[in-house]
């Protein structure tokens, strides 16, 4: 086995299907299905796939949505803005989790 | 310098390759319907030197369409009443030296003329009048702006050309050109990579916003057309070891809907040199129209080209993937 993380695995996603048929082909159901355009255009999802990816470290889905984006006519300026969107989100949110030492030094300091 | 690619698209033979078994499956045999257009390419010499470019294009191209050409192509369209539009690219068709007499003699004629302009050009010695040439004779403007940023185009056309093709956008603006007037003013985009086009509605929104909003521009239509994988788009694709993933997406994307719709159903395309073929990308890998003696623009009788076999290649699949690429934008 070579490195866990392979840019040619992303074709051989569906080979999980093999382990639990059933289950994959309702993924497959859903996942298809949540990314039809809706109220929310095919882009704007694309965009959340995009977002999602960056902020799960996932390399698979980085590569799958950023080539999707860039078929949806966005480029780099345009993610450039969305991966700072998400990088500040998730600042914030790691600044989030700093409240409770913020409670606990009010509840144990004088 | 760049290195030789050896092109893989290139069967000699129009039936065995895997575009023409695509079609087969549900179209039969891909043939031509009547002929109305006519496209020349005037010549590989242009001011610009895109990476994109299928037909390698560059200030240092020394072909040109030679006088007696020029007359054959202006005799067959005063010939045939069926070629209603001819099409004028190159190149940079604008610096052929009988570029503007064609122009002249085709509007009187009466026939559409449809000129594919980098509206770089216009900053040539010379061309500054360009618009005003056009809108004089009414011509149908085609502008190459592969997105509406300036990164992605001079990406793709070079430093500084996102400017001076706002520029030159502006002063056909001025004469009324995208107005909605009748001086047509197109639009044509095209992905800076190896990847598809957007939707061809999403980007002309897109497009036509961002220009009106940050430049005051307006144009007519926006058409997206897919990188093909000829010459110096299919050499940077082979040095960024893009080539087959690139093929496999065209092939993986091909549309059936588009196949009714192909542009060298309608159209012929003639060579600097006065041959005759499917389209502009068939000409570039030198692959002639029809399957016996090589045909030329002298003395062409475009009536007897109805029906016939389309030479296709699994470049071809450019042209199906997704929603359709052609001179005019998606097909589906």
């Amino acid at each position: 086995m070579g490195a866990y993380f392979d840019d040619k695995d992303l074709a051989h996603f569906g080979d999980l299907k093999e382990h639990a048929p059933e289950l994959w082909e309702m993924f497959e159901k859903y996942y298809g299905s949540a990314f039809q355009p809706g109220l929310l255009t095919k882009r704007e999802k694309v965009l959340i796939g995009f977002a999602v990816s960056q902020s799960s470290q996932c390399p698979y889905c980085i590569d799958s949505y950023t080539q999707q984006a860039l078929e949806q006519g966005l480029t780099m300026k345009h993610l450039g803005e969305a991966m700072h969107a998400v990088a500040s989100l998730k600042a914030g949110i790691a600044l989030a989790h700093a409240l409770p030492a913020h409670n606990i030094d009010k509840k144990v300091s004088m | 310098m760049s290195r030789p690619v050896a092109l893989r698209v290139v069967p000699r033979d129009p039936a065995p390759n895997a575009f023409a078994a695509r079609v087969a499956e549900g179209h039969g045999e891909l043939r031509a319907t009547a002929v109305d257009t006519l496209q020349i390419n005037v010549g590989k010499r242009c001011n610009q030197a895109c990476r994109h470019c299928h037909v390698d294009a560059s200030p240092t191209r020394t072909e040109v369409m030679p006088d007696e050409v020029v007359d054959a192509c202006l005799d067959v369209l005063a010939r045939d009443e069926a070629l209603q539009t001819l099409d004028i690219t190159g190149g940079a068709p604008e610096m052929h030296p009988r570029f503007r007499e064609m122009v002249t003699r085709a509007r009187a004629l009466g026939r559409h003329v449809l000129v594919r302009h980098n509206l770089t050009v216009q900053g040539e010695e010379g061309q500054g009048d360009l618009p005003q040439f056009f809108a004089e004779h009414a011509c149908e403007v085609v502008c190459s702006l592969p997105h509406y940023t300036a990164e992605a185009t001079d990406r793709q056309r070079g430093r500084g050309v996102y400017e001076a093709s706002l520029e030159g956008l502006k002063a056909l603006n001025a004469l009324g050109y995208g107005r909605g007037n009748g001086l047509v003013l197109d639009l044509v985009a095209n992905p800076v990579g190896a990847f598809l086009p957007p939707a061809q509605e999403d980007l002309e929104h897109d497009t036509r916003d961002f220009l009106l909003s940050q430049h005051g521009i307006v144009f007519d239509h926006l058409f997206t057309i897919t990188n093909m994988p000829i010459a110096r788009f299919a050499q940077w694709l082979e040095r960024a070891g893009l080539y087959d993933q690139y093929m496999d997406r065209l092939e993986e994307a091909f549309n059936p809907a588009t196949v009714a719709a192909l542009m060298c159903r309608t159209l012929i395309s003639v060579s600097w040199d006065g041959r005759i073929f499917d389209c502009d990308f068939n000409q570039m890998l030198e692959i002639e129209a029809g399957n016996g003696a090589p045909l030329t623009v002298h003395g062409l009788d475009t009536k007897a080209l109805a029906g016939r076999l389309i030479r296709t290649g699994d470049h071809c699949f450019g042209c199906t993937a997704g929603a359709g690429s052609s001179c005019g934008g998606a097909i589906a």
